[in-house]
């Protein structure tokens, strides 16, 4: 009994954000080469491993899902239908295991954006951060995308109120915009995703999105912390599914002083960490369980990471205050 | 002529002032199992009572003197200055002040203003200037009063509340500017070096301070309430880094005594939590007429004791452009003063802390004048009695003509808790 206490506290006093690290850079090397060794833990992943990334260790649900989506609906009751329940369900395995851990943890284009607030750190520019009303107004953008990318595949298998069907050229809209599909490859060494497809107007349209957003997503991560993550569809279709989680984070309303440490540590710019006094589950749409309010959090026990109910990390003042010593000194 | 009465007025009060002072270290040595480690506290008590001037506290470095307590002190640090709150707790001062305040205002101010008026003398080039946030009514125009006797007073502009982003964002730039203006007053650049130290100085005091709060909690009680805001107190002024030492020795002390099972008062003493207006040495008298009576203060919630250290920086980057509004946000976030509004987080904390120490009742002093803290009673008051924790409320000042009237309510205070905890234990039984 004892020694299980004093592991807690040892894992309570560890910084999560080196472990974070090391992890991030595993599933990076693992989800972008693992093809090398013949690694493939499947093609539907909840996160942003790229199918045209072609050594990749594992890939993205968005890309079956969307074709899946352009299912003409005279077939969605028979074994397409089934087809697409399992791959559904192969998603949510997977996703339940991690939660949005999936994001703060194993996401390579969220581990990319990390990477860039790094440097952005040692060139000492300041990350910028949006007000409320802008944040607010902002996180709605993925569920349209979301919305849009089930919808778009279906106009291409159905017809909807009697508008002709869309072309073929619109198959994949989110993958063509995606900076997943642009960047990520880049890795193997193959730039042939960077190119400008003229073949046709859909075509035109999507990939020269997908290069400016790719440039957005580069300049604006160099800012705003996680600058994509506030607008992907993958982080909404998660929010879904995110009280199924077994891993959970957990608030402790009457502990919390609203200091706002927490908040402030936030990539995403989460208000409701540092405010929201009710909520016991506070994985939010935005979140991406990176843990970091937890290591900012001086309150004993007011904020607890949980696979089920059992505690795994939790705040306490003691933790804290050795991370802040070895962050004054280091 | 006016230079004589001065000379009188300043000789006179001095002598009042170290009878206070004497008067309540006396009490405080006359209560058993103090722990050695308060030797410290005591004799920095006695030394400032008896004339030791604020410069024998800052060494060579210049003092930055502050009212309230949210100057970011880890500014005051990093640009190589001395922080020194001067908020006075005497009544010696106190009847300086009467002479020129308003007989209704806040005693606080009154002797702070009146301890600066008569030792005008004493502070000569060492003092860079005085910060007043503007918290209170009393303290902004505590502002003009200061300017007025020849001070270089900064007036730190606070937001009137701290839930909206513009509060948040107005601390935060009013922060920022005061942090280039302190540059000025001492004459030295503020680094991130600089800062991040600092930071650590007082995220030390922090994290002994969070010791010390745990300790004190235990059943049975291993140190007096009042013994606590002495050692609070000393952080007005002590120099930071020899408070944490004499905090850490204390520390150790009480591990021990915790252990090994020494205790200041009987098991059964009532065990309460102090709040309101500040206790701030010499003036114990009511923290000290509680623990006389038998009750025992094991958690309290003011502005010159466990509000000092409670909260701590955390930032993300290094850089000054990171760390400032982290250690601006520390300032207003949290804060439970009464000046802001709304103050829930006042209530919610006081809720916190009576379910933590498991406490039988609460003591809360309004110094008369003190409109805020007046006026927050209701609403506490209301809080407490649905959780069924009742409250002794009292309206006092810093002299000592009501300490008998106050005896006998915190008395009979005292003897209906423990003729309730009485009665419960039979019920139980």
């Amino acid at each position: 009994m004892n020694s299980l206490k004093d592991l807690r506290r040892v894992v309570n006093h560890a910084s999560l954000g080196r472990f974070r690290f090391y992890v991030q850079l595993f599933s990076f090397v693992l989800l972008i080469y693992g093809g090398y060794l013949a690694i493939n833990v499947g093609n539907q992943l909840p996160t942003f491993a790229c199918l045209y990334s072609d050594l990749h260790g594992g890939a993205c649900y968005l890309l079956g899902f969307q074709h899946q989506m352009a299912t003409p609906w005279s077939q969605l009751f028979g074994g397409r239908g089934l087809a697409i329940l399992i791959g559904l369900a192969t998603f949510v395995a997977f996703f339940v295991v991690f939660n949005k851990a999936w994001c703060g943890f194993i996401c390579p284009l969220g581990t990319l954006q990390d990477w860039l607030s790094s440097l952005r750190r040692k060139l000492n520019i300041r990350a910028a951060g949006y007000s409320e009303p802008v944040f607010q107004r902002l996180s709605k953008i993925k569920y349209v995308l979301l919305a849009l990318l089930i919808l778009i595949p279906m106009a291409i298998g159905n017809s909807f109120f009697g508008l002709p069907k869309l072309g073929h050229d619109w198959g994949v809209p989110f993958c063509m915009i995606c900076p997943g599909r642009t960047i990520l490859p880049l890795f193997t060494g193959d730039f042939s995703q960077l190119a400008i497809d003229f073949s046709s107007l859909a075509k035109l349209t999507l990939t020269a999105l997908g290069l400016a957003i790719t440039g957005l997503l580069i300049i604006g991560s160099l800012f705003k912390p996680r600058f994509f993550c506030l607008f992907c569809p993958m982080s909404a279709l998660h929010y879904i599914f995110s009280r199924t989680g077994l891993l959970r984070l957990t608030k402790n309303g009457a502990k919390c002083t609203r200091c706002g440490n927490c908040f402030r540590a936030c990539d995403m710019g989460i208000r409701a960490i540092a405010d929201d006094l009710e909520s016991k589950n506070i994985v939010k749409d935005d979140c991406m369980m990176c843990g970091k309010c937890i290591e900012v959090c001086p309150e004993d026990g007011c904020l607890q990471a949980k696979v089920l109910s059992l505690p795994v990390y939790e705040s306490t003042a003691e933790g804290f205050f050795k991370r802040m010593n070895r962050k004054n000194n280091g | 002529m006016d230079d004589e009465l001065k000379r009188r007025l300043l000789k006179t009060t001095r002598l009042h002032l170290a009878m206070e002072g004497e008067e309540t270290l006396q009490r405080l040595r006359e209560f058993s199992e103090r722990p050695a480690a308060m030797e410290y506290f005591y004799t920095l008590f006695h030394q400032l009572a008896n004339g030791a001037g604020p410069a024998a506290m800052a060494g060579e470095r210049k003092i930055i003197a502050t009212m309230c307590m949210q100057v970011p002190q880890e500014l005051i640090l990093a640009v190589g200055a001395h922080p020194l709150r001067l908020c006075s707790g005497a009544n010696a001062y106190d009847q300086v002040g009467a002479e020129f305040m308003p007989a209704k205002s806040c005693p606080v101010i009154r002797a702070t203003l009146g301890m600066l008026r008569v030792n005008q003398s004493l502070w000569g080039d060492t003092m860079a200037g005085i910060v007043v946030p503007t918290t209170c009514d009393q303290k902004k125009k505590a502002c003009e009063e200061l300017g007025d006797m020849g001070y270089p007073v900064y007036s730190l502009e606070m937001p009137a509340g701290k839930e909206s982003d513009l509060a948040r964002y107005y601390w935060q730039e009013s922060v920022k500017q005061f942090a280039v203006d302190l540059e000025k007053m001492v004459g030295r650049r503020l680094t991130a070096a600089g800062l991040r130290q600092a930071i650590a100085k007082v995220g030390r005091a922090a994290a002994l301070f969070r010791q010390l709060h745990g300790l004190r909690g235990n059943r049975p009680p291993i140190i007096l309430g009042s013994d606590l805001f002495l050692v609070y107190n000393a952080y007005f002024f002590d120099d930071i880094e020899r408070w944490s030492r004499a905090v850490e020795v204390l520390v150790a002390e009480l591990e021990q005594r915790r252990q090994n099972g020494v205790r200041v008062t009987n098991r059964r003493a009532p065990r309460l939590l102090f709040t309101g207006s500040p206790p701030i040495f010499p003036n114990f008298k009511v923290p000290v007429l509680v623990e006389q009576s038998g009750g025992i203060i094991v958690v309290d919630e003011s502005c010159s004791s466990t509000r000092l250290l409670s909260d701590s920086v955390a930032y993300d980057q290094a850089s000054l452009n990171d760390m400032v509004p982290a250690v601006a946000d520390r300032y207003l976030k949290p804060c439970t003063c009464p000046c802001l509004t709304p103050n829930q987080d006042r209530l919610r904390k006081l809720v916190a802390m009576a379910d933590e120490f498991a406490v039988d009742g609460v003591v809360y002093q309004a110094f008369a004048g003190c409109l805020p803290y007046e006026l927050e009673r209701r609403q506490v008051n209301e809080t407490l009695s649905e959780r069924g924790i009742p409250m002794l409320y009292v309206e006092t000042d810093y002299s000592p003509e009501d300490s008998g009237q106050l005896s006998t309510r915190v008395e009979a205070f005292i003897e209906s808790i423990k003729a309730r905890k009485r009665k419960q234990a039979r019920q139980q039984s």
